[in-house]
């Protein structure tokens, strides 16, 4: 059995006296996918960021790829894409110049031609030279997915992912997903509810005051019991 | 990192223009302020001069941030591979030639305001202002990390970095006076080596700390 590409341990986070996360218990193995849902102030985006290294926990503690978050060395960060509510992106510079400069971060060979590619992917290839100040919130969206996955990281986060999308968008970002897990990629995405997304098996979890529960399993999903493919497969 | 923060602000131009704007107020201020006549000029055009620096040094170092601040892109920096230490790096030599097209125009003003002499004393304020420069920019691009997280960030620098920089400013005002009096630079060798130690301290201390200042909890 794979070791485990993330795992938390009794993760909690508390804001001043507000706690926000609560002995949370996560694990989630090479190839898989999990979706975390949950109402606002849920904790959702938090547990991301700490996952992601972004955030230290106030207690308890995250490990991806088996590191703890708190140290992450560059290897490491190398290997994890996250699409976050904001979209890291830079307002005055290109579609395509944004792209560019997040493939030379992550050394990915030959920036231009896989800049040009991601753009195609999600569907701006017509808006490459347009800076990103003049892009509706869905597009945007669409930019900052292509920029979380273009070093096709080993695990990508996704911080409500179809937020802001119409439905072409949001069946462009679950080809996405999808695509990331069939090369073996896992994928922690949130959402407000379960979403229509499969094609690929989910685990969901649901987190409610800080405290994250098991609703279904792969095995639930492969049944078809709870998610049911945007893709129409 | 350099690259991309050069061409947002060539594309703008919003840094260069609102230090430049900033040094000639400055000095536009401080010449009427200020009774010329009563002092020599080179001891008041050396003031307004560091003045107008130290204003338009905090403003480039807080706008070489901002753009990281802009739709979380900070955060897009610090989950990368990139080295904490070279994002510092970037961003004090964006601060840097930032406040050094700015301290071009500074001099030129205060030539102009303060009736000097474009001469050899002008030019030998060179590596006074260049160390000047250094020193402001890894200490605001240090604190400017800091006070960039915090509500009321843009009042809080100027209340550490000032202070902080207190020795190295005596000592660019000092030789800079000197310099603008036609000393020669071997004759205020004690002032520029404060200056030397306050840019290998805090260049050093930036390159080290920043990586704990920058991050977001």
């Amino acid at each position: 059995m794979s070791a485990p590409v993330v795992e938390t341990h009794r993760l909690a986070k508390t804001y001043g006296l507000a706690p926000v996360l609560r002995e949370v218990d996560l694990r989630l193995l090479a190839g898989s996918g999990a979706f975390v849902v949950g109402g606002n102030g849920a904790g959702k985006s938090t547990l991301l960021r700490i996952i992601a290294g972004l955030e230290a926990p106030s207690d308890g503690r995250a490990l991806v790829f088996g590191q703890d978050t708190r140290r992450l060395a560059a290897r490491y960060r190398q290997r994890i894409g996250m699409m976050a509510h904001q979209s890291f992106l830079y307002p005055n510079l290109t579609a395509r110049e944004n792209l560019e400069f997040y493939a030379e971060l992550y050394s990915v060979a030959d920036p231009r031609a896989s800049a040009d590619l991601w753009l195609a992917r999600v569907g701006l290839a017509d808006f490459a030279d347009t800076r990103v100040r003049a892009f509706s919130r869905g597009m945007e969206q669409r930019l900052s997915a292509a920029r979380a996955m273009l070093a096709e990281p080993a695990l990508l986060l996704l911080d409500e992912p179809f937020a802001s999308l119409d439905h072409d968008g949001a069946e462009i970002i679950a080809a996405l997903i999808r695509g990331a897990i069939e090369r073996g990629a896992s994928v922690i995405a949130t959402a407000h509810a379960i979403p229509e997304i499969a094609g690929v098996e989910f685990a969901a979890f649901e987190i409610s005051r800080g405290r994250l529960a098991e609703r279904a399993h792969q095995e639930e999903v492969r049944r078809g019991g709870r998610l049911r493919s945007l893709l129409g497969r | 990192m350099l690259r991309k923060d050069l061409r947002l602000e060539l594309r703008s131009g919003e840094s260069t223009l609102a230090l430049l704007a900033l040094s000639m107020l400055v000095l536009v201020v401080l010449v009427f302020a200020l009774d010329a006549g009563r002092v020599r000029s080179v001891d008041v055009a050396a003031g307004a001069l560091w003045v107008a620096l130290v204003f338009s040094g905090m403003l480039g170092a807080n706008r070489a941030l901002l753009a990281e601040r802009d739709n979380g892109a900070i955060r897009g920096l610090l989950l990368s591979p990139l080295d904490p230490a070279m994002l510092y790096a970037a961003k004090l030599a964006a601060a840097l030639i930032f406040m050094a097209v700015a301290e071009v125009g500074a001099v030129i003003l205060m030539v102009l305001f303060f009736n000097l002499d474009f001469d050899a004393s002008t030019a030998r304020l060179a590596p006074i202002l260049a160390l000047g420069a250094i020193g402001f920019s890894a200490l605001a691009t240090l604190l400017s990390a800091i006070t960039g997280r915090t509500r009321g960030g843009d009042m809080l620098l100027p209340i550490l970095a000032v202070p902080i920089f207190v020795p190295a400013l005596i000592a660019g005002v000092k030789a800079s006076a000197a310099a603008l009096a036609g000393a020669p630079l071997a004759s205020m060798a004690d002032w520029l080596r404060i200056m030397i130690a306050f840019d290998v301290l805090f260049v050093t201390a930036g390159y080290l700390l920043f990586e704990h200042v920058v991050g977001e909890d």
